[in-house]
């Protein structure tokens, strides 16, 4: 079917192309259920033709109630039983958190994504935004819950969704197998924006993890350029950090997405726009208009220099 | 009082007809002018079922088609990646109103409908047991459909989806009216359903041709009466769903807001008890017709009717199973979760029963291709391929990664459209003759059929895939790139094709549909059940003794006998409108049902009622109130007609057969109906209940929370107490209104009398035992709770005092006596169960609390 | 409807009776104590949620199965002359009695499968 479509299965959010030991679990449930109803319709259908175009005599034995007894109670019976222990079991075996997993905290937001990873051993807490950074063949535990409305945290590539729901904490466990760059989306319709509430997860091979949550870690970085530090300076006036924390420097608010290391994220407006001064700039001057709905307001009076600056500053903020 | 079972007057073996010709002068004339339709403005006044049926599957088909356009606005906006055709401002308004108008306004109310035509005929009824009942249903759907409709036209309509799940649609997140629309507008066309599935559970079991054994019933009746049971357990729980979410939106009760103890799982909870039988509310009528169908295109009986009725109600037990697959995602335990994987697996098997029933049928037979045939053969299809696919998100590892993606909406669309809306084309195509002076046109009809089966197989099967790639629900667009884009287009050009087959259907019905006063298209297709004999507005002209499941093939001449007026009630035995009651498991005449005719009263109540909820979404309260009375003013007014006691000696129907023109007690038909609202009643309760123990599972600090204390434990007694004497002084009513000669002992009023402070001050008790405590009810989801048990009781009892208050005047005017008491009887048994529902939340509130422990 | 009619549909449903009590109650059951955390008590050494699980669906099993050899009992000894609806009512006990021998046993499965409140 996939190969038939143009698509193709392949994909940076596709649940028919695994890259983990849950998505793998449920993709080969996913096949042989398929496969199975495929011949199970090919079946029904069959017969039906047969009972209408065949002529009288060749289907008669079909017009009996073993027909029903045996096509329609017996064989469903059958089937479901071997089908219903099997889902059951992948049930059993997938979405298990496992003991010494990586503890990653998300929060659903109108319409952004909340990153905490607890501390472990030396390696710090800290806050990021919009992206998840996992290591490759490691166990990783997500726990969720939602700031305003019930959000769904879902990660095609790597195994199944859980709601977000305010008021209450749910888990999530996976292992990414594969190294590469994966889509995760909300999946739980959350108003206005839902549309346009996605993030990116990353897998990297343990010591390239290691590396890049010790650098998140720290505070930010400190401009090497004066045009730079004017960015800085306008982020400070503009009153920005009421909204967002920028660790280092005065800016705490956390009613926002945390900015420490924004740079270094691939995309952003949760995972809508490619990461670059262009963009940026564009969102910080027309919020509203690219997506109308969220909370943070447009900032349309920088002039040019100004917003370049501005988001130059936050592009080196790696 | 009861009528004695007559069995040895009756055999339907009897080779001799009832009636023997020829039949009385004036006889036929009598009946005709008893059932003629009113004339001019008035005719919005009818409440024959032939009249309102047709109202009612127009205007669920004009639902349909507005939705349905909906629809296609959204495939528009979608076949590009960011396009910006459709902002997401309507895009959510629109995705909200085709799920909530095709669900509430087109699903259930055109099978609804099509029932309200067919049940009558299909059964030799002259009409439904409460005609005016469903008058009120149809025009309180009417207006409040097409004015909640028009809410899209302003901008002000429903944008949380048709599942409006809080705390998106709380007020903190949905401050707008748009949410209270949803929430006033469809609750109260919910009232219609249950409505209907009074009427229709009551005219299933008590108005059958004589000698329809429960095993001889249609398939069709069966199907109905599963689903009318199914909607009087289900829809209370979005009633009480919908008033609870708006009791939170206008007064700030926290059921489903967890700072303040409350949770939005309740709601999901309610939502999906409902929400899942539902679709199964939709698809059983839809079965019901396919196995009258089959059986007429084959030109042979149905086989394996003992199995199809085991898969109907298989179906409507297990279907009250399966709620929680909606809620896989949500995290709760496992093993939780796997009861419903168990249950939603179960259920596949009564669909393959009777998916395999018809392929036996067929087989057995000579299938004819007719429009109604092809329709049957795209239902199997489509429908079968549906449920595979739903056995597969049974699973639920699968469906964590397909729910809320373009899976679930492939999966949806093919088990709703396969599995009720091709075969409500069949059915149409195959009915229309029983309503129509000509058929449809077969040759328009196999385009109609072809461009819709390849139109739903061409927008739907692509999103199958479009699901596992990645695309989640409820998206006003999505990013370039992803590999969605050739499906999505491939979609939409679907749609357009399902739309050019509606529109042909449209043209095609338009240029021959015209409705038959007496002279229909006939017997076309050689049926063998009762909706094919000769009829008018009277439906038959007598009403026929049946002795098989197909008593045209079986019983040779019957049309004619039926139209001679040879077999039971050929005319009118009160000079009005009846039909004929018999018993429910084997169909012996019991009692001859006066059955009322036209009138402004149901029309002018259900204008009113739809009035008052729309209004009050708007806040205009004191015009909502206004409306309200009136409301209950023409409801009452509909009421003093009713009950007209025996107004003539038992009759001589046929046959030596004598019966009452009336009867009280458990075999009277306004008597099952009570029965069954109390049912609905007590599911409304239990829901309540349900949601007062979920919120203590929730919250296991303290219950009640911290500085809230209960009421001294003395109180429940005092209530109860205050309950249990007006329940005594109403049984001691009872016992007084005994006897055989029409006695109106003047103990009567004044124990009602009594027992209407008794009531009210029980409920009042307790409302300020509570109010003392100081429990408030916004400041914690506990008080909401209590309240919520409180005010729904206060409701009750208001409607006992009216009950109460109109019995005594009734008393009054010299219209209730010791044989013509089937008011009091509706009275006391609303009022036994009001007593019953108050006892049980004394027992919980103060119970409850106390035998946890505070915890 | 009289006492006998409702004794005979009551048989008739027995079996899907059945299945709604044991739904209900391992539902009831099995969120209450694991979401009052009170599942960690065993009883005779199997988890209490498996444990409530097996006998309910043990009780529910008998019950449906009574259903469907009192209907079939009714069958037989209702001869040829017994009215329609008497035999009707009787075969289809027995039918829906069968069928839910096998849901009530589907239903049971988790048990064995699942950890209690994972």
């Amino acid at each position: 079917m996939c190969a038939l479509s143009v698509a193709g299965c392949s994909g940076v959010q596709s649940a028919l192309d695994p890259a983990g030991g849950d998505a793998l679990r449920i993709y080969w449930l996913t096949v042989i259920m398929t496969v199975g109803g495929t011949l199970i319709f090919l079946l029904v259908t069959g017969l039906l033709l047969y009972a209408i175009f065949a002529p009288p005599e060749r289907r008669a034995w079909l017009g009996s109630r073993r027909t029903i007894v045996v096509g329609g109670l017996a064989f469903p019976i059958v089937v479901l039983s071997g089908l219903l222990p099997y889902g059951l079991i992948v049930m059993r075996d997938t979405d298990v958190p496992m003991p010494g997993a990586l503890q990653v905290e998300v929060i659903g937001e109108q319409y952004w994504w909340r990153v905490k990873y607890a501390p472990e051993g030396e390696a710090l807490e800290f806050s990021t935004a919009n992206e998840l950074v996992v290591p490759v063949g490691r166990p990783v535990t997500v726990t969720v819950t939602a700031a305003d409305v019930i959000h769904s945290f879902w990660i095609p590539n790597l195994g199944g969704k859980v709601d977000m729901i305010p008021g209450r904490i749910n888990r999530l466990s996976f292992t990414a197998e594969r190294p590469g760059i994966y889509r995760g989306v909300c999946a739980e319709f959350c108003g206005d924006q839902h549309a346009r509430m996605a993030f990116d997860v990353v897998a990297l091979e343990p010591t390239a993890f290691e590396a890049w949550r010790a650098a998140q870690a720290k505070p930010a970085r400190e401009p090497d350029h004066p045009f730079l530090a004017r960015g800085r300076e306008l982020f400070r006036a503009g009153g920005c950090g009421s909204c967002h924390v920028v660790r280092g420097t005065g800016a705490d608010g956390t009613f926002g997405p945390d900015l420490t290391h924004v740079g270094s994220r691939r995309t952003i407006g949760a995972g809508q726009f490619p990461n670059n001064v262009g963009t940026l700039a564009g969102w910080i001057a027309n919020t509203q208009h690219i997506k109308p709905g969220v909370r943070m307001p447009s900032y349309g009076s920088f002039t040019g220099e100004d917003l370049r600056a501005l988001a130059a500053y936050l592009e080196s903020l790696r | 009082m009861n009528v004695p079972e007559r069995s040895e007057a009756f055999d339907p073996r009897e080779p001799e007809l009832p009636n023997p010709l020829p039949r009385p002068a004036g006889e036929f004339e009598a009946l005709e002018k008893a059932w003629e339709a009113p004339r001019g403005l008035s005719f919005i006044t009818a409440v024959n079922n032939t009249y309102v049926g047709l109202w009612y599957v127009g205007t669920a088909f004009l639902f349909f088609i507005l939705a349905g356009i909906l629809s296609l606005i959204m495939r528009v906006q979608l076949a590009a990646p960011e396009s910006d055709l459709v902002g997401h401002g309507l895009y959510n308004q629109l995705f909200t109103m085709h799920g909530t108008v095709m669900m509430f306004l087109f699903a259930v109310p055109a099978v609804e409908a099509a029932s309200v035509y067919l049940l009558p005929n299909m059964q030799a009824a002259r009409d439904l047991p409460f005609p005016r009942l469903s008058a009120y249903a149809y025009w309180a759907y009417f207006v409040g459909g097409l004015v909640f409709f028009c809410t899209i036209f302003f901008g002000l309509a429903p944008n949380g989806g048709w599942f409006m799940y809080p705390p998106l649609t709380s007020t903190k997140y949905s401050p707008a009216d748009n949410a209270d629309w949803w929430l006033l507008g469809i609750g109260f066309i919910e009232i219609s359903a249950i409505a209907g599935a009074i009427e229709i559970i009551v005219g299933v079991m008590k108005t059958r041709a004589v000698g329809m054994s429960l095993d001889k019933m249609p398939v069709y009746s069966w199907a109905m009466l599963v689903f009318a049971v199914m909607i009087v357990i289900g829809f209370p729980a979005i009633i009480l769903g919908t008033l609870l979410l708006e009791m939170e939106r206008a007064f700030d009760w926290p059921f489903f807001i967890a700072e303040r103890g409350g949770d939005p799982l309740l709601w999901q909870h309610l939502f999906w008890f409902f929400g899942h039988p539902e679709v199964y509310i939709i698809f059983l009528p839809a079965t019901g017709m396919v196995s009258m169908i089959v059986p007429a295109m084959a030109q042979t009986p149905l086989i394996g009717y003992r199995l199809i009725v085991l898969a109907l109600v298989a179906t409507g037990f297990l279907s009250f199973g399966l709620w929680v697959h909606h809620m896989f995602a949500t995290g709760l335990p496992k093993m939780s979760l796997s009861f419903f994987s168990a249950a939603s697996t179960a259920v596949a098997v009564p669909s393959g029963i009777q998916v395999f029933a018809w392929i036996a049928t067929i087989a057995s037979g000579r299938m004819r291709l007719t429009t109604p045939s092809l329709f049957i053969i795209g239902f199997l299809f489509i429908f079968t391929l549906g449920g595979l696919t739903g056995v597969m998100v049974a699973m639920a590892p699968f469906d964590w990664q397909a729910h809320d993606s373009y899976f679930v909406v492939a999966h949806l669309h093919y088990v709703l459209i396969g599995g009720m809306v091709f075969p409500l084309f069949a059915a149409l195509y195959y009915w229309v003759p029983v309503a129509s002076k000509q058929a449809l046109s077969e040759r328009v009809g196999r385009w109609v059929f072809g461009l819709m089966f390849v139109g739903v197989n061409v927008t739907f099967l692509p999103m199958h895939i479009t699901g596992l790639i990645g695309m989640p629900r409820r998206v006003y667009t999505y990013p370039v790139g992803m590999g969605w884009d050739a499906l999505n287009l491939v979609s939409t050009l679907g749609a357009f094709t399902i739309a050019a087959g509606v529109a042909l259907f449209i043209v095609d019905f338009a240029r021959r549909f015209r409705i038959a006063r007496d002279e229909n298209a006939g017997n076309v297709w050689n049926a063998g059940t009762l909706e094919w004999l000769p009829n008018a507005n009277y439906n038959t002209r007598s009403i026929p003794i049946v002795v098989s499941r197909e008593p045209l093939w079986d019983q040779p001449n019957l049309s004619r006998d039926v139209q001679d007026g040879r077999y039971y009630l050929p005319g009118t035995a009160t000079g009005g409108r009846e039909t004929l009651v018999t018993s429910p498991f084997d169909a012996r005449p019991q009692y001859v049902l006066q059955v009322p005719g036209p009138g402004w009263q149901p029309l002018l109540a259900a204008v009113f009622t739809a009035a008052f909820f729309l209004l009050l979404t708007v806040k205009m309260v004191l015009l909502s109130a206004t409306c309200g009375v009136l409301a209950i003013i023409c409801v009452i007014w509909w009421l003093w007609d009713t009950d007209p006691g025996p107004v003539r000696p038992p009759v001589d129907i046929g046959g030596g057969i004598v019966v009452p023109v009336y009867a009280t007690g458990s075999m009277n038909h306004s008597w099952w109906a009570m029965i069954v609202l109390m049912v609905v009643a007590g599911m409304v309760f239990t829901c309540l209940i349900f949601s007062y123990l979920f919120l203590w599972l929730v919250n296991p600090a303290a219950w009640p929370p911290q500085g809230v204390a209960l009421p001294d434990g003395s109180r429940p007694f005092v209530s109860g107490a205050l309950y249990v004497v007006s329940a005594v002084l109403i049984a001691y009513a009872s016992r007084m209104l005994r006897g055989e000669d029409r006695r109106r002992p003047r103990a009567v009023p004044v124990l009602i009398a009594m027992a209407l402070p008794c009531v009210a001050g029980a409920s009042a008790a307790e409302l300020w035992a509570q109010w003392q405590t100081g429990l408030s009810p916004s400041a914690h989801a506990y008080g909401a709770a209590v309240y919520a048990i409180v005010s729904l009781q206060i409701f009750f009892v208001l409607t006992s005092l009216i009950m109460g208050i109109y019995t005594i005047a009734r008393w009054l005017a010299g219209r209730l006596d010791s044989v013509r008491r089937t008011t009091f009887d509706n009275t006391m048994l609303f009022w036994f169960y009001t007593i019953g529902q108050g006892l049980v939340a004394l027992a919980v509130v103060h119970g409850f609390p106390r035998l946890t422990g505070g915890v | 409807m009289g006492g006998r009619r409702t004794g005979q549909v009551l048989l008739m449903l027995a079996g899907f009776i059945a299945w709604a009590v044991q739904f209900t109650v391992i539902y009831a059951v099995t969120s209450t104590l694991c979401g009052r955390e009170w599942a960690g008590a065993t009883i005779l050494g199997v988890g209490s949620v498996q444990a409530i699980i097996l006998a309910t669906t043990l009780a529910a099993l008998a019950v449906a199965a009574l259903g469907l050899l009192w209907s079939l009992q009714a069958h037989r000894s209702l001869g040829e002359a017994a009215a329609a609806p008497d035999r009707f009512m009787s075969q289809a006990g027995a039918l829906i009695g069968g069928f839910s021998l096998v849901v009530i046993l589907w239903q049971g499965i988790p048990a064995f499968i699942l950890p209690a409140c994972a």
